[in-house]
């Protein structure tokens, strides 16, 4: 059943107040408050007849963005109740307590919570639970009983929704207005109207809403963000800031949700711990592992590590930790010193996890051999997680497409090719270079303002574009004539001379890497 | 009776010296004279060994990791870390942190390191690379730990030191300092490393009857050693194994018998 709830911007109770929006050139009244409200004011007005009926309305201009942010908040924070919650047009939430109203109580029990705490944050609201989305949206807003909370009995839609405006079924102006028109002003006014007159007159819409609020047809709610695969939850009697208090609930919240990992022989991969402050505001640690886990010490380590991120306000009332991305994980024993291999492999597989959390997992790579003549592409950088699975997870990083590059051990490619310099720079650096001959190497080089006399070299050798490729074909250093050179010290280069000695044109010096 | 008691007593005051070596052995470097010079007959595992370059090295740091990599070729072979299948040459994976992202997979692979045993880690501050490495060497199922470090304060290399000898992980620190301001004011600066190494190149001899450039050339100076004294080689890498050679004191020497006397003279030495 979802709940949807109603917040108007009500601020000061005593004063007139609204805020007011720029729309074509005139300037309107985006909400007010209840005693503008009181004295006649309704969103919509322009301020001109608002000033010309209360001439001592304060004003502020609206911040439509602002307020999708904080409405945004707002539906994060009510993921406390349930994870399928959504902001609902421009002033309301949506949220999906089936199965998750019993955790509360109750509906009764859910709602006078929820409404006690938005209370205490100074939001004002109308909570309704209904059958479908499209009811409580129209009690919500239109239920004429007074009460602040409606929740209607199940099955109960047709009755409930039968006395309310023709405004409450989600329908735009000009639609309710030929609807009003007609004489059509109450819900229940259009049940006994046949469908295909309705539709030809006022356009499917009316019937789409009807049916939806009817609960004729079903009507998804897309949960704000993803929704996850296993949840558990942590709630204080008192709101929690501590920060030991905050790494023993972690440590609990981790111990549960392995609990059920466990019963499914699945592990997480990616896990999402939510902290609600008594303020309304949402702290979250987002963190993803390296192999499927469900190592409690292990995920708590990974959890209390971040923690110091997270900012508990005045205190947290509410620990959520969410398992996103689950994998299966056959049941094993963990942390057996005897069982050959996973033991050491894990041991690894932790502290990639907590590598990769700290310094991001952009930080972590191997380095893979590819099959290129071009130097930068023969050896890629492939990010983390570990491709250990088929197809493999692993992101090349730059614009580099990879072909398969077979198994072969280091030792043939070091002796199938001419000698690689063990730094390389991406991307080269330019040299100042001075050169006898169209063909010889330079005599002297000056790199980062040091100069280098060259007494060895050898050369060139010449690496072209691979011409298949579309990008940087054309470019300076399409075709590259490489030396390998030493410096009275000792130390060797690997310089290249971009572009082709044919006169028209100074050829270019770069260094691409140093020889250990 | 006595005489058994003596040798006794000496190993028992050995391992009160030198509690890393004698607790998680030693990596020979395979080359006598070398080995001589390091108490127990290597570089002593689950410590901390410090590799620094000289002159335009100490920035680019393409020598200290050529070394390194040469080492960690051996490192391998160790009985504690048989190969498994599916992890390469075996000794697990070896964790190397680098302020930039400039080492060469093919460039390792010609000294005989294969790339896919290493995992890279990339952070911009020293003090990053200082935690990776702590977090390395506190781990199982790591083989050593590699960190390209500019500033090495000493509480940190005690801790690192300390971290290696509970665990039994080995950990290169290879200095690379910004600028010649950097280096002229770390290097002197002192640090727990078990052993402290300078790097410098020589310049190649050329192989006779080719041109060009010959097989590199280092100077490998033990400036620090726990219980060690200080020393000097001159070396030769073999390509494509990673192997150093001791070299033969004059240049022009035929392939020899090394020498005793292979410590280098005083006038070798270079300045900046």
């Amino acid at each position: 059943m979802p709940s949807c709830r109603k917040n108007s911007a009500a601020l000061a109770e005593e004063a007139p107040f609204a805020t007011v929006i720029e729309a074509a050139g005139r300037r309107l009244l985006a909400a007010v408050n209840p005693a503008a409200s009181a004295a006649g004011l309704a969103p919509g007005m322009p301020l001109a007849d608002a000033l010309s009926f209360l001439p001592g309305l304060a004003t502020a201009a609206a911040e439509p963005a602002e307020d999708r942010a904080a409405l945004r908040r707002l539906a994060e924070w009510c993921g406390r109740y349930s994870p399928w919650m959504a902001p609902d047009g421009a002033d309301g939430v949506r949220v999906e307590i089936t199965g998750s109203a019993h955790l509360w109580g109750g509906e009764a029990a859910l709602t006078a919570d929820l409404m006690s705490r938005l209370d205490r944050q100074g939001i004002a609201s109308r909570i309704a639970i209904a059958d479908t989305l499209g009811a409580a949206w129209a009690l919500a807003r239109f239920a004429q009983t007074g009460e602040r909370i409606v929740i209607q009995p199940p099955g109960d839609a047709r009755d409930g929704l039968a006395g309310l405006p023709v405004e409450a079924l989600r329908l735009d102006p000009a639609t309710v207005q030929g609807l009003r028109r007609v004489g059509l002003k109450q819900v229940g006014d259009l049940y006994a109207m046949p469908r295909p007159a309705l539709v030809r007159r006022f356009g499917e819409a009316v019937a789409r809403r009807l049916d939806q609020a009817l609960d004729d047809l079903p009507e998804p709610l897309s949960p704000l963000g993803e929704t996850p695969v296993r949840r558990v939850r942590l709630s204080f009697a008192e709101p929690i800031a501590d920060p030991a208090d905050l790494a023993l609930a972690a440590e609990r919240l981790a111990k549960d949700l392995v609990l059920r990992l466990a019963r499914e022989g699945m592990g997480a991969r990616r896990l999402d711990l939510a902290f609600h402050r008594i303020d309304g505001q949402v702290e979250r640690i987002v963190l993803g592992t390296a192999r499927p886990s469900r190592d409690p010490h292990h995920l708590a380590a990974l959890l209390k590590e971040r923690l110091d991120t997270v900012d508990p306000g005045l205190g947290v009332e509410d620990m959520i930790l969410a398992a996103f991305a689950v994998e299966p994980l056959p049941p094993e024993q963990i942390g057996f010193a005897g069982s050959p291999g996973t033991g050491t492999m894990a041991g690894t597989a932790s502290l990639l996890d907590r590598l990769g959390n700290r310094l991001g997992l952009d930080a972590l790579y191997r380095l893979e051999p590819c099959e290129s003549h071009i130097p930068e592409r023969a050896s890629v950088h492939i990010a983390f997680p570990l491709p250990s699975r088929a197809g493999g997870e692993g992101r090349v990083r730059g614009a580099v497409s990879r072909r398969d590059p077979g198994p072969r051990s280091p030792a043939a490619l070091a002796s199938a090719k001419p000698p690689r310099p063990i730094r390389l720079f991406e991307p080269p650096e330019p040299v100042e270079a001075f050169w006898l001959l169209p063909d010889d190497p330079p005599f002297r080089f000056t790199w980062r303002r040091r100069p280098h006399r060259v007494m060895r070299a050898d050369g060139p050798e010449r690496i072209a574009e691979e011409w298949w490729r579309s990008e940087g074909s054309g470019a300076v250093d399409a075709i590259r004539d490489y030396y390998r050179v030493e410096d009275e010290e000792g130390r060797r280069f690997w310089l290249f001379r971009a572009g082709l000695s044919d006169g028209s044109q100074p050829p270019h010096w770069f260094i691409h890497g140093i020889f250990a | 009776m006595s005489r058994d008691l003596l040798p006794t007593l000496r190993e028992r005051i050995r391992r009160i010296e030198r509690p890393a070596a004698a607790v998680h052995g030693v990596l020979p470097f395979g080359v006598a004279a070398i080995d001589r010079a390091l108490p127990g007959g290597g570089l002593a595992r689950g410590a901390v060994h410090e590799f620094a370059g000289m002159g335009g090295d100490e920035e680019d740091g393409a020598l200290t990791a050529g070394f390194a990599a040469g080492i960690l070729v051996r490192l391998g072979s160790h009985p504690n870390s048989p190969p498994r299948a599916g992890e390469g040459t075996g000794g697990g994976i070896v964790l190397w942190c680098l302020p930039r992202p400039d080492l060469y997979g093919p460039g390792l692979a010609a000294l005989g390191l294969d790339p896919a045993r290493l995992v890279l880690v990339q952070a911009r501050r020293d003090a990053e690379i200082l935690w990776a490495v702590e977090e390395g060497l506190r781990s199982a199922g790591v083989a050593a730990v590699v960190g390209e470090l500019g500033i090495f304060p000493t509480v940190a290399s005690r801790r690192l030191q300390l971290a290696a000898g509970r665990s039994g992980v080995t950990a290169f620190v290879l200095r690379r300092w910004r600028d010649g301001a950097q280096a002229a004011r770390e290097r002197g600066l002192p640090n727990a490393a078990a052993t402290r190494w300078r790097i410098a190149a020589q310049p190649s001899v050329p192989v006779r009857a080719e041109p060009g450039i010959g097989r590199p050339r280092w100077r490998v100076e033990l400036l620090r050693c726990r219980g060690g004294e200080p020393a000097c080689w001159e070396m030769e890498v073999a390509d494509a194994t990673g192997s150093l050679s001791l070299v033969a004191t004059l240049a022009d020497r035929p392939n020899g018998p090394f020498r005793e006397d292979a410590v280098l003279p005083q006038k070798f030495r270079r300045a900046g």
